[in-house]
């Protein structure tokens, strides 16, 4: 409960400010807040989750909810299978400019009853939507078969969520509303959702059309011995190489020398 | 559970030390690296393909410097073959690695290993089991014949011929060359150390004595297999240095347990059975590229 009250009094503060880029002419002052601000990923990481708080300033309580947790866009690409000489090899290749490495969204009921598609296209709602094509698709086959194999994949590993429905108790699900206008969303971040910058947005839909938003970041980073192997690989890989190598010829020596004593 | 660094995903630390110990088990027993065994392994588990590759070398490099330790002390290294072997290794790792990042970037990586997989440990399977099934037939005896060293092969016929005292052979340097050439690059793609196509190639067909053939491997497989965790560190960031430790401990414990096992046991029947596990472990690769999948889309460029 202490994490409640601490993001509803973080919350508060930050609820009038933010002025960044705003999607259309909406103002981004939905008074809404992540708990996590930071995610560190230990020896000992197996996920973690990103919980996000808000208001719906409505007194009667009526809108629909829009939580979206987005990890940085990357280039992707995609193979259809294909057979040659009996055997299935990777072929048909197409290539994303940029998807995201990982979209969760959750909402209170299905987005086609929440928001037009024109706004599910603008303000990116859906994966499918915010993936861009970078070439041509072969023959057979259109850029919505590849964006949606796209979705079809990432999910089956976790990194694309979409979650539906209200809940009033305290079970896991897309979002739990309590009395007096709070809410909240906590999506599930798998251990293989990568490491990086990622980005919370929640919106505030009435009457199909979108009233407020609020956009947080979120950070997730390596900390410890993790954080010290990870950039020793990437910026001394030579040394790191070589620190590989010492490490068997010591291993090896080590055992050698072990057994032939015993 | 211990999370990987470069894999980027948890493992259970309990089940790399037995694989790895295992693997290095098995390898002592038999007395080759593992290398063959322990990277398929790691990609059933689930480790990308490309880490698994790389990383699975670290414990190649381990076990064989372990093993060097014990045949050094009985003279039983030729070292101006493994000079020589190791040379044509160094160039065979070059094309291996560039190769390797090439098929990294076309997406085709994972399918390469898998298919190249598939006909080493079938081959490899096959040949062990008809080895042993005809020792345990009583027709021994064919191959022991070739320790005679009978015929002259092409080795003996080449031209820039160099003695080598401690095989006692005097054969040309082009066979040698050639063959570190393709083990390198074949280590390079598919991580293993190569002992098991270098020591029948160098009984076979540079007629090198058996009591140096396995220390000389042995020492060509240490510089290929170390000249390449650090040229992949380097090149393509796909060494886990956690994944590593935890496999050369599980490696060289097991490959000691493993040699000290082997000393006492059936030779043709350890070779029976590593051979119905390894055309086992080709029939999950051959149902992979076969079978029609389920899912006719694939992510590429993971790694």
């Amino acid at each position: 409960m202490r994490r409640t009250f601490a993001a509803l009094a973080l919350l508060t503060l930050a609820a009038p400010v933010q002025a960044q880029r705003q999607p259309g002419d909406v103002a981004r002052d939905l008074p809404a807040a992540v708990a996590e601000d930071r995610i560190s990923v230990g020896s000992d990481y197996r996920g973690s989750s990103v919980t996000v708080f808000g208001f719906n300033p409505d007194r009667r309580g009526r809108g629909d909810i829009v939580v979206v947790v987005r990890g940085p866009d990357k280039p992707a690409t995609l193979m259809r299978k294909r057979r040659v000489f009996g055997l299935w090899v990777n072929g048909d290749r197409v290539a994303f400019a940029s998807a995201p490495t990982f979209f969760a969204v959750l909402s209170t009921q299905s987005l086609s009853n929440i928001a037009p598609a024109a706004a599910i296209r603008q303000y990116e709602l859906d994966p499918a939507a915010s993936a861009e094509l970078a070439s041509e698709t072969p023959r057979g086959s259109t850029g919505a078969d590849y964006r949606a194999a796209l979705v079809r994949l990432r999910r089956a590993q976790g990194l694309y969520q979409e979650q539906i429905g209200v809940t009033n108790d305290d079970a896991q699900g897309a979002i739990t509303l309590y009395r007096g206008g709070l809410f909240r969303a906590v999506v599930r971040l798998p251990a293989n959702a990568p490491i990086d910058e990622y980005q919370v947005d929640t919106y505030l839909f009435r009457d199909r059309r979108l009233i407020s938003s609020q956009r947080t970041p979120v950070n997730i980073a390596r900390i410890g011995i993790e954080r010290n192997i990870h950039d020793l690989a990437n910026q001394y890989p030579l040394l790191y190489g070589m620190l590989t190598v010492l490490l068997a010829l010591g291993v090896g020596w080590g055992a050698a020398a072990l057994f032939r004593r015993s | 559970m211990i999370y990987l660094p470069i894999a980027e995903m948890p493992v259970n630390v309990l089940l790399i030390l037995l694989v790895s110990g295992g693997v290095g088990f098995v390898s002592g027993l038999v007395g080759v690296g593992g290398g063959f065994i322990v990277t398929p392994s790691l990609i059933i588990l689930g480790i990308p393909a490309p880490v698994a590759v790389a990383t699975g070398l670290s414990q190649v490099a381990a076990t064989s410097f372990s093993g060097i330790m014990t045949q050094t002390r009985r003279r039983s290294v030729d070292w101006r073959m493994g000079m020589l072997l190791s040379i044509g290794g160094m160039l065979g790792i070059s094309l291996g690695v560039w190769l390797f990042q090439r098929l990294l970037g076309l997406g085709q990586l994972d399918l390469v290993i898998s298919l190249l997989y598939l006909f080493l440990l079938a081959g490899v399977g096959w040949l062990m089991l008809a080895e042993s099934y005809a020792v345990m037939r009583g027709r021994s005896h064919a191959g022991v014949s070739i320790l005679r060293r009978p015929a002259r092969t092409i080795a003996h016929r080449l031209p820039f011929r160099m003695l080598f005292p401690r095989s006692g052979l005097y054969i040309s340097v082009i066979p040698p060359l050639t063959l570190g050439f393709g083990i390198g690059a074949l280590a390079a793609i598919m991580g293993v150390g190569g002992g098991f196509i270098l020591i029948p190639a160098m009984i076979y067909l540079l007629r090198m004595p058996t009591n140096v053939v396995v220390g000389t491997s042995l020492f060509q497989t240490l510089i290929v297999t170390s000249l390449l965790v650090i040229v992949q560190a380097k090149a393509t960031t796909t060494i886990d240095l956690v994944l590593a430790s935890l496999l050369m401990l599980g490696g060289v414990i097991g490959a000691q347990l493993g040699a000290r096992l082997g000393a006492r046991l059936k030779g043709e029947q350890i070779r029976a059975l590593l051979g119905a596990i390894l055309i086992a472990a080709s029939i999950k690769f051959l149902t992979d590229v076969v079978v029609p999948p389920q899912e006719s889309y694939v992510l590429g460029g993971g790694w």
